[in-house]
């Protein structure tokens, strides 16, 4: 009987292993060293869980050369693009209509067919906006998007509401309740990797200065550096987004002997640093400032505007597009940094109230390559 | 010099390997084959760990560390100064633990006793072997060994932890832990109930086993006997190296991703999403 | 392969054992004992009776509180969702009082006052617990080892969960209770300190750890092997040293050159398993209130090992740094 028993618990073990391996990442594995030898510096990717890189969508046209009108020339109420030239300007219509317009809607997604100067759809006074944002984050924040650059489809990918964004967590109905309320944690939420850390870490973050810094610069106490265990289960809330966001572990910015000892961090520890407040920037100087153009479906419970975090635009991997850069198709994007004013969004509502000012002037028909 | 009882036991015979040729003692230790073996690799490797921290800056033991080599040479050799010397170390520790293991055998069968301390550090040495052989040998390079250093190596179980974003995470990683403060909690309580009852209160007599079961009855209910405590004991202490050699191996050859993402089949079940 | 003694193969069956007389005056020990096959694979057979006077039961109760309070929070936070407490259950928790509160003793029960109730509870059953331990050895005439042992135990929970707490000024620094939740802890702990590997009482701790499991294999196996010649009676063998012990002590001699003794292996045991707890509570007092940074306090004592630079300057040093 004994033996019986050892051969059906036996097999039951193999049984249970084959079905817990299921769930494992059996297939070959590449491995980066991003440290000293032997520190346990690396990142380990099973080649089957890497997110596929986005196919980036071919030009609509080749872009044009150069030269010629402006399209402050050519057309009416542009404020943003008025320097490019008319060709280019068009180019670049083409291209927003495939990175960001509904196939179904082209075009008049943004512009009246009538009256393709005027502002009264909501989406052409937004679109204004992103591309002083986009600007600014290829000139003002090179720091991290280097040579490479983002474009529109860098976080439309041909969607016209970006697939990852973020706003206010709903809450809780009654803070002063125990009932549904878990004080922000306690949650598996992907926003932190599935952990139990508190799940929003982008409301502090990432459209406020929150400091993300805990460990201490002295070894001993001081009354200058009060931090709580809490505000550290924040910071590594966030961490978990930033790691799960760009496909990384934490060695590849930190060693973790250290956290914040810059001297033993890798340089893309910098290029994140510049990447949250650019993302801080994105939000606050951007698109809350499009708050009142933007309906209650483009916003969250609480009123505030969608936002991005480090997924918008990265998708699972370290670099957006697998690295790819898209400005050579679409150069206006890198202008000079946004001189209008951080407040510009605001000099937009009046003339959206008052599409009529606009429409009186006489205009060129529309050309045909703009679709 | 013999303790006072020592000397009947001294007799000839339980060799696996060598007959009669180190069948002797140096003092208390026993020799055997297997001694000499030991010996010869204990003391290379060693010596080698002394020669790594002459190349190295310092001679403080707190920080001597003899380093892997770098990912890119694969399960190849490395040059001595490049992580070369920790491959030899290596080859000499599992040469000089398994010889040590075998010379415990010996001990065993001169001794007329079981096997069941050389099959627990068994268990030992297949911990090491899966962190400096198996999973560097799955991942496909040596260097995923940890450093031979006493402050160096907990940087490399920080890093390689913080490669899955939150290890404690790790399902086995949970059960190993579990049965290590299990065990101390154990051990704490048998070491303390033999103790309690040949250490009883003064002017009272040694007590037997019935006290040491009644006081474990009276407060928990049950008492698992002064034969069960041991098997329970080794079990609980073998677990929690099994766990741990599973809970590093799965980590890197089998999952990837953070250890929290590892939960959402739990989340995913049919049963409730 | 031979008989290893892992799992008993006969079982003997005879009058249920009552155990020694208590002293006059104790009521408390049921009847209530039976017999299962399964305990007795590897044990004894015998199950119970229990003692269970006042000291008890008011712990069982305490303890009772405790876990209804923990529970009933965890269900309540999900909205009372039978299905959603047993999927989301690893993750839910009741988590002390925030920063806000710092040490305030009677916080608003929704904002951390459940934890400090629970919290209350569970060190309660577990005080009247230990007073229970040293009660029944007492009663049965044996020394006080295992209570003191326990206490050790209890001094970590409490340092964690109240000592540190109130040396740090703030409930906010407790341990929630949860699975995961407390497992979030430790890593924020860590972080937050520098590294708690460069704790010196964290390493000592670990050592302990470590050792006792190391200490528990070896002694666990010794008398395992040894068992066919009575090992498993060590009170005789202490007593009246029997060939099983002088193999066994033999074994370790020939092995690595000195041995333990029937009784001074239990020595060795009680302090290895004990000291893991003590150490530990220090290094969890030392932390925040004498050290704020592990590495760095390593940096200064010559032990951090250097690794080489990688020369990224810190951006918010840099003029013109953005927020």
């Amino acid at each position: 009987m004994s033996r019986r028993l050892t051969t059906i618990a036996g097999g039951a073990a193999a049984i249970a292993g084959l079905i817990l391996l299921a769930g494992c990442e059996i297939g070959p594995k590449d491995s980066t060293q991003t440290g000293y030898r032997g520190a346990g510096l690396a990142q380990i990717v099973d080649r089957s869980s890497i997110a596929k890189a986005a196919a980036i969508p071919p030009e609509p046209y080749p872009l044009p050369p150069d030269g010629g009108p402006t399209a402050g020339q050519t057309y009416q109420n542009v404020r943003v693009l008025q320097n490019v030239s008319t060709e280019r300007f068009n180019h670049l219509m083409a291209e927003m209509n495939q990175w960001v317009a509904p196939p179904e809607q082209g075009c008049n997604y943004c512009h009246n067919p009538e009256n393709m100067a005027s502002d009264e759809k909501y989406t052409k006074v937004v679109a204004r906006r992103m591309l002083q944002m986009t600007r600014t984050i290829n000139s003002r924040w090179a720091s991290h998007v280097k040579d490479t650059g983002v474009t529109c489809y860098t976080c439309h990918r041909g969607k016209p509401v970006p697939d990852y964004k973020w706003a206010l967590a709903a809450g809780t109905q009654n803070p002063r309740s125990i009932v549904g309320n878990k004080h922000g944690q306690n949650t598996p939420d992907a926003n932190v990797g599935y952990s139990s850390l508190p799940s929003d870490p982008f409301a502090a973050y990432f459209a406020g200065n929150g400091e993300i810094r805990v460990a201490s610069s002295q070894a001993l106490p001081s009354s200058k550096h009060i931090v709580s265990i809490k505000d550290a289960e924040k910071s590594y809330g966030l961490m978990m987004h930033v790691s799960s966001a760009l496909g990384v572990n934490c060695t590849y910015c930190h060693n973790t002997q250290s956290f914040r000892a810059w001297n033993l961090s890798r340089a893309q520890r910098g290029t994140a640093y510049y990447g949250i407040r650019m993302v801080r920037n994105v939000n606050e100087d951007y698109l809350e400032s499009l708050r009142s153009v933007f309906p209650a479906i483009r916003k969250g419970p609480h009123g505030d505007v969608l936002k991005v975090n480090c997924m918008t635009c990265h998708q699972g991997l370290s670099k957006p597009l697998g690295g790819v850069s898209m400005i050579a198709q679409a150069p206006s994007l890198v202008g000079p940094a946004d001189t209008v004013g951080t407040r510009a969004g605001e000099a937009i509502p009046p003339a959206f109230n008052q599409p009529a000012a606009m429409t009186g002037r006489n205009e060129p028909a529309p050309t045909a390559t703009r679709q | 010099m013999l303790l006072s009882f020592e000397r009947k036991y001294r007799v000839r015979g339980g060799t696996l390997i060598g007959g009669d040729l180190f069948d002797f003692w140096m003092g208390p230790f026993y020799v055997g084959f297997f001694g000499v073996i030991t010996a010869i690799t204990a003391s290379l490797g060693t010596a080698l760990i002394f020669y790594g921290a002459s190349l190295g800056p310092t001679w403080n033991p707190w920080l001597i560390s003899i380093a892997p080599p770098d990912l890119s040479y694969g399960l190849g050799l490395a040059p001595l100064r490049e992580g070369g010397l920790w491959q030899i170390i290596t080859v000499c520790a599992v040469a000089a633990f398994t010889s040590w293991a075998l010379r415990e055998v010996e001990i065993c069968r001169k001794l007329g006793i079981g096997y069941h301390v050389p099959f627990a550090y068994g268990f030992a040495i297949l911990a090491y072997v899966s962190l400096v052989v198996v999973r560097p040998w799955l991942l496909g390079a040596w260097g995923f060994g940890f450093p031979y250093g006493i402050f160096s190596h907990l940087d490399w179980v920080s890093n390689t932890g913080y490669q899955y974003l939150h290890f404690h995470y790790n399902p086995a990683h949970m059960l190993a832990v579990s049965f290590f403060f299990v065990t101390g909690g154990a051990l704490a309580f048998h070491g303390a109930l033999v103790l309690s009852s040949v250490n009883p209160p003064k002017g009272q007599e040694v007590k037997s086993p019935e006290y040491e079961d009644a006081f474990f009855r009276d407060t928990i209910g049950y008492s698992v006997g002064t034969l069960g405590i041991h098997r329970l004991g080794l079990f609980l202490a073998l677990s929690a190296g099994f766990w741990s050699a599973v809970c590093i191996i799965i980590s890197g050859p089998l999952w990837t991703r953070g250890w929290p993402e590892w939960w959402t089949w739990w989340l995913n079940l049919p049963i409730w999403s | 392969m031979r008989y290893q003694n892992m799992f008993t193969q006969v079982q003997l069956r005879g009058p249920l054992e009552t155990g020694p007389r208590l002293p006059a005056g104790s009521f408390a020990r049921g009847d209530l004992a039976t017999y299962n096959y399964w305990a007795g694979k590897l044990g004894a057979a015998q199950i119970g009776p229990i003692y269970l006077g006042k000291l008890g039961i008011a712990s069982l109760v305490c303890a009772f509180l405790a876990f209804e309070i923990i529970g009933l929070n965890m269900w309540a936070s999900v909205n009372w969702d039978p299905i959603q407490f047993a999927r989301q259950l690893p993750w839910l928790a009741l988590e002390p009082p925030g920063p806000e509160w710092g040490f305030t003793l009677a916080v608003p029960l929704a904002e951390g006052g459940w934890w400090q109730m629970a919290g209350f509870f569970m060190s309660a059953a577990l005080i009247l617990w230990l007073v229970r331990t040293f009660r029944r050895a007492a009663a049965l005439g044996l020394g006080n080892h295992v209570p003191w042992a326990f206490a050790a135990g209890i001094s970590l929970i409490l340092t964690l969960g109240f000592i540190r707490p109130m040396l740090m000024g703030s409930w906010a620094e407790a341990v929630p209770f949860g699975i995961f939740p407390h497992l979030d802890w430790t890593a924020a702990f860590s972080i937050r300190y520098g590294n708690l590997f460069y704790n010196p009482f964290h390493c000592l701790s670990i050592v302990f750890l470590y050792g006792s499991t190391m200490l528990f294999a070896m002694h666990g196996a010794t008398v395992l092997a040894t068992a066919r010649y009575g090992s498993e009676r060590e009170i005789e063998q202490i007593t009246d040293r029997g060939t099983a012990f002088e193999r066994g002590a033999l074994f370790w001699r020939w092995t690595m050159g000195f041995n333990a003794t029937a009784e001074s292996i239990h020595r060795w045991a009680w302090w290895f398993a004990v000291l893991c707890p003590l150490t530990g509570a220090i290094g969890i007092l030392l932390t925040g209130t004498v050290v704020d940074n592990w590495y760095l306090w390593a940096v200064q004592h010559g032990y951090a090992p250097d690794y080489p630079s990688t020369g990224v300057l810190d951006p918010a040093t840099l003029s013109g740094a953005p927020r």
